[in-house]
């Protein structure tokens, strides 16, 4: 076990971890990191700074519903013939830290039952019988590896610190720099050092109390959020403690600008959504007419405003320009890589999913509970099956015997029969391709749109997940990968900018590469809709090249075509929708279908139900 | 006066059948169990009107809030209970059922023997307010047999479920669009029908379970059901709050609260008796609230123009245009009384156009444009 003290590097990580051991009401740290970067190791030696006999508990992946709230024990109820509670993984992290290894791959029933947790701080068990209250207040600490999958937002949306993704050192290297740092130290050098750090953290503690922040300095927080695009209210508390924290941790009894520094990078970079730089320049140009406030209150009363944040709200909010929150700008910008968005969290929660591109079902999956059910319409539990029968073989037994029935071993009635329940991802993901290039007219585009939604809706209705790519310009792009929300599905659509090139070759590679990363989640089955006019003229060489060769059209067919074989030889089943006008066409987008070995269908001509029905008989 | 007992004893009383003979986890929720006051909820006004309307008449049928992550949705929904008034039920039923529905449920079972009203003790409780976390399972939603009692005294005894909690009171479920479907299914039943009944062991029972369902979730994690959807009566949005006064007022009430709790609570002891005074007074005048024939056709007119299915949704929005009205204390429900309700009455009734742009809230505003244009050129 490698100690606190000697893990190198991961620098900010282990800040994270440190303002979380000050301040527990952060509610956790999450450390996206590369394979091999060691952010297991420290999650782990983070028992090392806590006070000891702080309960410190690994959440298995694979963990049941019953063994994550709690439920009966089983054994001990046989045993004594009264029901014996048993707690559950999330209540026995109560006081203590609830560690997740590879949090985005944690199944989302489990998520929500952690989520739930965090908001209650305790577990509500209604479940087999129970009726219980379990304290659950628990530091979250989740390690994963961004290429794995992204973490469910609602989830990192209790957890107060996301330490900002960075770039992977060489993982061997590191191994020896800790091997030469154990080396040349003996134990005892770590035991002071450990002893010196927890110290140093209950001085902190001490000192949290005492530590104040000026309201000009949390209105800045607060601008920065807004500034960053965060969602949600509830960071702001998280920014404000973080701060607060990093204060104590310095001995210190007021916030200065570093801590507020430091809390924006752990707390809100992570979570931006756009760049602050763009909206200061736009926020300079308009002239400032209204004053702040304008809001009446009964506008509230009546109807919420209808949109997210978006840049006019924002001009009304930047009304007081203030010396702190310049200050906070520009050091924002310093810290800030140029490609922000990429490092951010919430640039890429598209890629999370809700609980319903899971289905609970009775014949295949992972077996998460049980529940009363029909012999024939599933899998049979068997012990939870005796368990209920238990009880009552006493009384049946009488009824049984007065009913001048034999005598069994066993009585079990139907009401006894649990049949498993199964999480398996849903069967079916629909990739929607749309070409998006100069050549889709305007009004193709909003039938497009048309025919798009309402597969949306039926997919939604079938509990099956879609994805979203765009293609126009150099290349083709994922504006939602795989998930099940048609809501955002939808949403993206009504942005997508039309104009430039088609390249056709790249939406079918990244459509590919989609269909390929969801297998391994458990998608059984790919389907591809096209809607395109089928005239792809950028190749594929424009993704890796900025100043690509002009390809010729023969090369560009061959690409397509050869892509094209290798998707249906994969078995992915295809519909192309074309969109090109009649005496335009040259039969680009039927050849498509033929390729690919799937549908083809003529938009102007083609009923939204036809495409639907299409999509679903396949 | 019953509406000014202690805090503790409410919360105690609403937990006695949860935490029975779980003593210890009982003395632990009350250490934690200190919900943030409503009436220190900043902004979010539609979801908190909407919550005080369904308490001043629940028939309006529950409210679903849908929004964004963080913005205090479910912290507003549990501090709801400390701001419900008191109903009365018979002394200790687990149905919390009125004298009449306790005559008739009783005496109405096989061998029911008649009992005399006069013998039944009556006690006021809170409005409970129960919450289904997403994993529960059906037996303890729907309740069974009590396992204890039938293996230490070989007796067939009904353990009520939560919807036996819920009677007469609020039912909530958090993240309501990830809620398993089996247990959708049976809520559907139950609500549509306000009995639950259980049959299990070769006994069968029949409780009252009528609940003012509260939901709460976030679009973007997934969606509802659409025959759930339905069953809202209200649909509130809540969106993040960009008014950077109100979000430094509630970051320092919130570190306020936490630093300590119950003098918080003690700041905020006046105005969450005002509230609660204010919806008993409305829920006493709503009876008197009345609807004259134009704004009635004026409602049917908005729904019909709308495209709305059948007719829950002039029903919701007259009953809601009341509990409005009696909100305010006025006894005469106007169309301006309409129009501020009619976006949270409409809004997931509206069939969605998938070629439609317009936010559900513009059009229904919009349609209302006219009618009252309408109205007023008349």
């Amino acid at each position: 076990m490698i100690a606190f003290t000697d893990i190198v590097g991961m620098d900010l990580a282990k800040q994270a971890l440190m303002l979380l051991a000050v301040d527990s009401e952060l509610g956790g740290v999450v450390i996206p990191s590369a394979v091999g970067s060691g952010k297991s190791t420290l999650a782990r030696a983070f028992a090392d700074i806590l006070p000891e006999s702080t309960p410190f508990v690994e959440l298995p992946l694979n963990v049941t519903e019953d063994r994550l709230i709690g439920g009966v024990d089983l054994e001990a109820t046989l045993a004594t013939g009264l029901r014996v509670v048993q707690h559950g993984v999330l209540s026995k992290a109560h006081r203590g830290v609830l560690y997740v290894d590879s949090l985005s791959l944690l199944d989302s029933s489990a998520v929500s039952h952690i989520m739930d947790a965090m908001s209650r701080g305790e577990v509500l068990v209604e479940r087999e019988g129970l009726s219980e209250v379990h304290p659950a207040k628990f530091m979250l600490v989740g390690t994963y590896d961004p290429s794995d999958g992204e973490v469910r937002m609602g989830l990192l949306d209790r957890i107060g610190i996301i330490v900002p993704f960075t770039a992977q050192n060489d993982y061997r290297a590191r191994k020896k720099i800790v091997k030469m740092v154990l080396g040349t130290r003996d134990a005892e050098d770590t035991r002071d050092e450990l002893n010196m750090l927890a110290g140093f953290i209950n001085a902190a503690k001490e000192q949290l109390p005492h530590v104040s922040i000026t309201d000009d300095q949390i209105r800045a927080l607060i601008q920065t959020a807004i500034s960053l695009g965060v969602e949600g209210n509830r960071v702001d508390i998280f920014t404000v403690r973080a701060a607060i924290a990093s204060a104590a941790l310095a001995q210190r009894s007021d916030v200065d600008e570093e801590d507020m520094k430091q809390a924006i990078k752990l707390v809100l970079i992570p979570r931006a959504t756009r760049m602050p730089e763009k909206e200061a320049e736009s926020n300079e140009a308009p002239p400032q007419e209204e004053p702040p406030q304008q809001e009446e209150p009964e506008a509230e009363d009546q109807e919420a405003p209808s949109d997210t944040p978006d840049a006019e709200a924002e001009e009304e909010q930047k009304e007081t320009p203030d010396m702190i929150e310049e200050l906070m700008m520009e050091a924002i910008e310093m810290e800030l890589p140029d490609n922000i968005l990429n490092i951010s969290l919430a640039s890429k929660k598209k890629a999370t999913t809700g609980s319903r591109g899971e289905a609970l079902n009775n014949k295949r999956g992972r077996f998460v509970r049980s529940q009363p059910g029909d012999m024939r319409s599933g899998k049979v539990a068997l012990i939870p099956t005796l368990i209920s029968a238990a009880p009552w073989q006493e009384t049946r037994r009488r009824d049984s015997k007065m009913a001048g029935r034999p005598k069994t071993a066993l009585l079990i009635t139907k009401d006894d029969v649990k049949i498993k329940r199964f999480r398996d991802k849903s069967g079916t993901l629909f990739i929607f391709m749309v070409d998006a290039s100069g050549s889709m007219a305007l009004n193709r585009m909003r039938q497009a749109k048309g025919a798009v939604a309402s597969l949306l809706q039926n997919a939604y209705v079938h509990r099956d997940q879609v994805a979203l790519i765009s293609f126009r310009g150099k290349q083709a792009q994922v504006l939602l990968p795989p998930s099940q929300s048609v809501d955002r599905a939808k949403r993206e659509l009504d942005v997508l900018p039309t104009g430039g090139g088609t390249p056709l070759a790249s939406a079918l590679y990244l459509g590919w590469e989609t269909a390929k990363q969801a297998r391994t989640k458990g998608i059984t089955q790919v389907m591809f809709v096209l809607i395109t006019d089928g005239r792809g003229n950028i190749g594929l060489q424009a993704t890796f090249d900025p100043t690509p060769e002009k390809a010729t059209k023969e090369e560009l067919e061959k690409e397509v075509e050869a892509l094209s074989l290798s998707i249906q030889a994969d078995g992915v089943a295809a519909i192309v929708i074309d969109t090109q006008m009649n005496y335009l066409s040259r039969g680009e987008a039927p050849r498509l279908a033929q390729k690919l070995g799937g549908r083809y269908f003529y938009l102007p001509n083609a009923k939204a139900e036809q495409i639907v029905e299409a999509a679903l008989s396949f | 006066m019953t509406q000014t007992e202690p805090v503790a004893k409410k919360t105690a009383a609403k937990k006695t059948v949860a935490a029975k003979a779980k003593t210890e986890s009982a003395v632990k929720k009350k250490k934690s169990g200190l919900a943030f006051p409503f009436t220190a909820i900043v902004g979010q006004e539609e979801m908190k009107l909407s919550l005080i309307l369904n308490i001043i008449d629940p028939r309006i049928g529950g409210v679903l809030v849908m929004g964004h992550r963080g913005t205090g949705k479910s912290t507003t929904v549990r501090a709801l209970a400390e701001v419900l008034p008191f109903i009365e039920r018979v002394a200790g039923d687990t149905y919390n059922r009125t004298v009449e529905q306790y005559l008739e449920g009783e005496e109405g079972k096989k061998g029911g023997k008649p009992i005399d009203p006069a013998t039944l003790k009556v006690e006021q409780i809170p409005v409970p307010v129960v919450d289904l976390p997403l994993g529960a399972t059906e037996d303890r939603v729907c309740g069974t047999i009590d396992i204890e009692q039938a293996l230490t005294s070989g007796v067939k005894a009904f353990e009520p479920g939560l919807l036996a909690q819920a009677n007469r009171g609020f039912l909530y479920i958090d993240e309501v669009n990830l809620l398993d479907d089996h247990l959708v299914d049976v809520l559907l039943d139950v609500a549509a029908s306000g009995k639950n009944v259980v049959e299990r062991e070769g006994i069968s029972i029949r409780h009252p379970a009528r609940f003012v369902l509260v939901g709460s979730g976030n679009p973007e994690e997934g969606e509802l059901r659409p025959q759930l959807l339905d069953r809202f009566g209200l649909h509130a949005r809540i969106i993040t709050i960009l008014d950077i006064e109100k979000r430094v007022s509630i970051v320092k009430l919130r570190r306020e609260f936490d630093d300590d709790p119950d003098a918080f609570m003690d700041k905020y002891n006046k105005e969450q008796q005002k509230l609660q005074k204010k919806i008993q007074t409305a829920k006493d005048l709503l009876s008197k609230v009345t609807m004259t024939d134009e704004v009635l056709t004026d409602i049917a007119r908005l729904c019909m123009n709308l495209g709305i299915d059948g007719h829950r949704g002039e029903l919701t929005i007259t009953r809601t245009a009341h509990a409005h009205a009696a909100y305010k204390g006025e006894t005469v429900v106007t169309m301006q009384h309409v129009k501020e309700i009619a976006g949270l009455c409409l809004r997931h009734r509206l069939r969605k156009d998938p070629l439609e742009t317009l936010d559900a809230g513009e059009k229904i505003d919009r349609e209302l444009a006219k009618i009252l244009g309408e109205a007023e050129a008349v």
